[in-house]
């Protein structure tokens, strides 16, 4: 299994950075104006994923996730009105545009950092409630059987 | 203190008839014992009638007091009743109520007497109350002057009382044979109808003297006396008694038994006289072995003085010296090589204890040199008959010397040197009943727990010897009946409410007055591990007590017991249950009955449900902590838990947020 899973662990993000980057590569040479739109737009979201260190990048997925939630409308509109890298650029000057993307992408971080305390604060809150009904029973068999308190209490 | 006896309380009355006076001492009746005058309730007769006082130590005669039941002579002042009263300062003590003296003693204004008037006032009366009490298989041992009563002259004396302590232990020495007066007081044993002749001998040759013979002289030397010239010789002296009082004497006053002529014989003075069985002379050496710093001429006084002087005796046996003694300077040379058998007996006896292998070695060779000697067992002599009043005394006195008594006759009983002893002296006693009597002692003595030892030997031995227990202290428990209502009242006392109720002296006094079947318990008594098996067993025997003696309610000792109860209340697991049983126990305790209460702490099938409660709370409560302990150790995985769950609940989100876009931009 270790063999086989180091194999593929090894080969897959290689392939996967192989592919975006022909992706990437592909949409810049088809779609200039909208690819510079976009990566305009999503300058944040670009930037958290090469500066998160933790694996699978999980707030620079969501970053760009909700980025590219916003940044979807301006491009399409880019693209249906046929511009070029001018109309591409302007629109990325537009401070509403490019405001609301960037804004949207840091949601999308902050969200990306408070989900985790906030499960964290809930599942405590469950354990330590299960342990106050658990030393509660626990006491009642001592006082009807006599039997010692546990220790470290 | 308690209150003076009024002469209607029921609990004063011994038999239910007799009322002791403490207000009217009887000083010269009980033959140096106190007594006090009694009135007889039930006849309403002011009888002569005396109550003659147990002393502590000195339990009374029980096969005697029973033998002598429904005696009518008067001759002899035989017991009535006996029983438990109030005595002097208050403190009960145990009395025997017999006829009172019907005159003074002959203990008074001494003076020669007449042949006939010994012969017919004095010899054949008591000859005939003496031949009676050999047919009941008693004995008086305590005829002497003191203790011989008349109306006036030329009346029959009386036997006086003899019952209300062990045999000859108030017996001066010069009224007893040489062989009873060297053993302990307390340890001269009930002996045969020949010591009462002795005894009656001597009063004949004091009588007829008119003073009293070795006046001056103390124990040791009258008894010194006794056994270097023959009891005779010693009392007579150069002195001249009428004919027929010097060849009655001569018989009576023999130092073996068996050459003393039985009271039927004295009951007929003239054949009496005419019964002669010489004695061998003693046979005398030429010159003295000096033992214990004094000279020996004889083989008797040579046995009394390793009797007495125990180990510097077994120094000479072992050294040879006695041997070579017996040999050259006695001429005895038949004597030296039994002797020389019993020295070589030591190797062969198996014991690792130098002072018990000596102990054997001078018991064995005093029996050899004079067989008629009691039991010599490292310095103190009984006879074996005299064991169980010895020991009550040795109990009684206390002290470094009680202990040291007790250890030598726990020594003694240990060692079985009474079989040793019996099987010495073939012709004396029948070895085997000897042996067998010595083996069972030692068995009860040797018997592990409460149920065996010394104190069980003790009150075995003593039928009516009242139990020494400290928690009984102001009481005095002979009877087993006794027993309860005295520890119902000890039970007032706070002090003693301290420790449990039953003490091994107690633990004793129950086995030996009640029943074998309780030995196992008191064994476990001694073994309990636990208070609460140790509460549990003493509620039991008690219990038991009060159900087969059919006290009444015993509020006090109940409660005493219920306060100690709480180790076997603890044993029950489950707290509600526990405190519902101690308020039960605190009720069935005012009503006094201890069965009920036993009842309530052994009930098996609640047991078995608070065990099997208590197995399924341990259960639980072990899936509990282990519980517990998961959520006290999970905080790391639930972190871990949370970083995945939100991260992925964030990106959910995000999607969702993209669908809804890329939906938007399409519609649009």
């Amino acid at each position: 299994m270790s063999a086989g899973a180091a194999g593929r662990s090894s080969r897959g993000p290689g392939a996967a950075v192989w592919l975006q980057g022909l992706a990437c590569g592909a949409a810049v040479t088809l779609a200039t104006p909208s690819s510079v739109l976009a990566g305009l737009l999503l300058v944040p979201g670009i930037g958290a994923w090469l500066l998160e260190r933790e694996p699978g990048r999980p707030s620079a997925r969501v970053t760009l996730l909700c980025g590219a939630a916003a940044a979807a409308g301006p491009v399409v509109a880019l693209w249906q009105a046929g511009q070029g890298v001018a109309g591409a650029v302007t629109a990325a000057s537009d401070p509403a545009v490019l405001g609301g993307c960037w804004a949207a992408q840091a949601a999308g971080w902050l969200m990306a950092q408070l989900a985790p305390v906030l499960v964290r604060l809930a599942l405590e809150g469950y354990a330590q409630a299960s342990m106050l009904r658990l030393r509660a029973e626990r006491a009642r068999y001592e006082a009807e059987w006599g039997i010692p308190p546990m220790e470290g209490r | 203190m308690a209150a003076p006896p009024t002469p209607d309380d029921p609990s004063l009355l011994i038999g239910g008839a007799y009322a002791v006076d403490l207000a009217r001492p009887l000083p010269d009746a009980g033959g140096g014992v106190p007594a006090f005058g009694v009135a007889d309730r039930r006849a309403q007769a002011g009888g002569a009638l005396m109550a003659v006082q147990s002393l502590p130590g000195a339990p009374p005669r029980a096969m005697a007091l029973n033998a002598l039941a429904g005696w009518t002579d008067e001759g002899l002042l035989a017991p009535l009743a006996h029983g438990r009263a109030r005595g002097p300062q208050g403190v009960p003590a145990w009395f025997v109520v017999s006829g009172a003296p019907p005159g003074p003693s002959l203990a008074g204004a001494l003076r020669p007497w007449s042949e006939s008037e010994l012969l017919e006032s004095v010899l054949q009366p008591a000859a005939m109350v003496l031949e009676e009490l050999e047919k009941r298989r008693v004995t008086h041992r305590a005829i002497r002057l003191d203790n011989l009563f008349r109306v006036g002259p030329g009346a029959s004396v009386v036997l006086g009382a003899a019952w209300s302590a062990p045999p000859a232990q108030h017996q001066p020495a010069l009224f007893e044979p040489p062989y009873s007066a060297m053993c302990l007081p307390a340890g001269r044993g009930d002996g045969t109808i020949a010591d009462d002749v002795y005894a009656l001998g001597v009063v004949l040759v004091v009588l007829a003297l008119g003073r009293l013979p070795m006046e001056g002289l103390d124990a040791t030397a009258i008894l010194r006396r006794k056994l270097a010239l023959g009891s005779y010789a010693a009392l007579v002296g150069e002195d001249r008694l009428p004919p027929v009082i010097t060849d009655l004497a001569r018989g009576m006053l023999a130092e073996d038994p068996e050459h003393r002529p039985p009271p039927a014989l004295l009951a007929d003075p003239g054949a009496a006289r005419a019964r002669r069985l010489a004695a061998r002379p003693l046979r005398r050496g030429q010159r003295p072995l000096e033992v214990a710093g004094g000279p020996v001429w004889d083989a008797r006084t040579l046995a009394h003085a390793i009797a007495t002087e125990p180990a510097e005796g077994a120094g000479l046996l072992r050294s040879g010296m006695v041997d070579r003694w017996l040999r050259r300077s006695l001429g005895d040379p038949a004597l030296a090589v039994r002797l020389e058998e019993a020295v070589r007996q030591r190797g062969f006896d198996g014991t690792t204890d130098e002072a018990r292998a000596d102990g054997l070695l001078t018991m064995r060779a005093v029996a050899t040199l004079d067989p008629l000697a009691p039991l010599c067992w490292r310095g103190v002599a009984l006879w074996p008959d005299g064991l169980g009043s010895a020991l009550a005394a040795a109990d009684a006195m206390g002290g470094t010397a009680g202990t040291l008594l007790a250890e030598r006759l726990a020594d003694l009983v240990g060692t079985e040197a009474a079989g040793y002893w019996g099987v010495m002296r073939p012709e004396r006693a029948d070895p085997t009943l000897v042996r067998v009597e010595a083996r069972q002692r030692r068995g009860l003595m040797r018997q592990r727990g409460w149920s065996g030892g010394l104190p069980r030997l003790r009150y075995a031995l003593n039928p009516l010897l009242p139990c020494s227990s400290p928690m009984l202290a102001g009481h005095l428990v002979a009877r087993l009946q006794d027993l309860l209502p005295a520890m119902e009242a000890a039970a007032a006392r706070p002090e003693a409410r301290r420790e449990r109720p039953v003490d091994r002296e107690i633990a004793a006094f129950i086995i030996a007055r009640y029943d074998q079947r309780f030995e196992g318990e008191l064994d476990g008594l001694a073994d309990a591990e636990t208070s609460e098996q140790a509460m549990m067993i003493q509620l039991r025997l008690l219990a038991g007590l009060q159900s087969r003696l059919q006290s009444g309610p015993l509020p006090g000792l109940a409660g005493w017991l219920a306060e100690h109860a709480a180790p076997a209340l603890a044993a029950w697991r489950n707290r509600s249950r526990r405190e519902a049983l101690e308020s039960s126990l605190a009720e069935i305790a005012k009503a006094g009955q201890l069965m009920p209460m036993l009842t309530l702490l052994e009930n098996a099938a609640a047991r078995a449900a608070d065990a099997r409660g208590f197995q399924h709370a341990c259960e639980a409560v072990q899936r509990i902590d282990a519980e517990l302990a998961a959520l006290a150790g999970g905080a790391e995985m639930r972190g871990e838990a949370a970083r995945r769950i939100g991260h992925e609940a964030a990106l959910g989100v995000a999607m969702m947020a993209v669908t809804v876009a890329a939906v938007a931009v399409v519609l649009s």
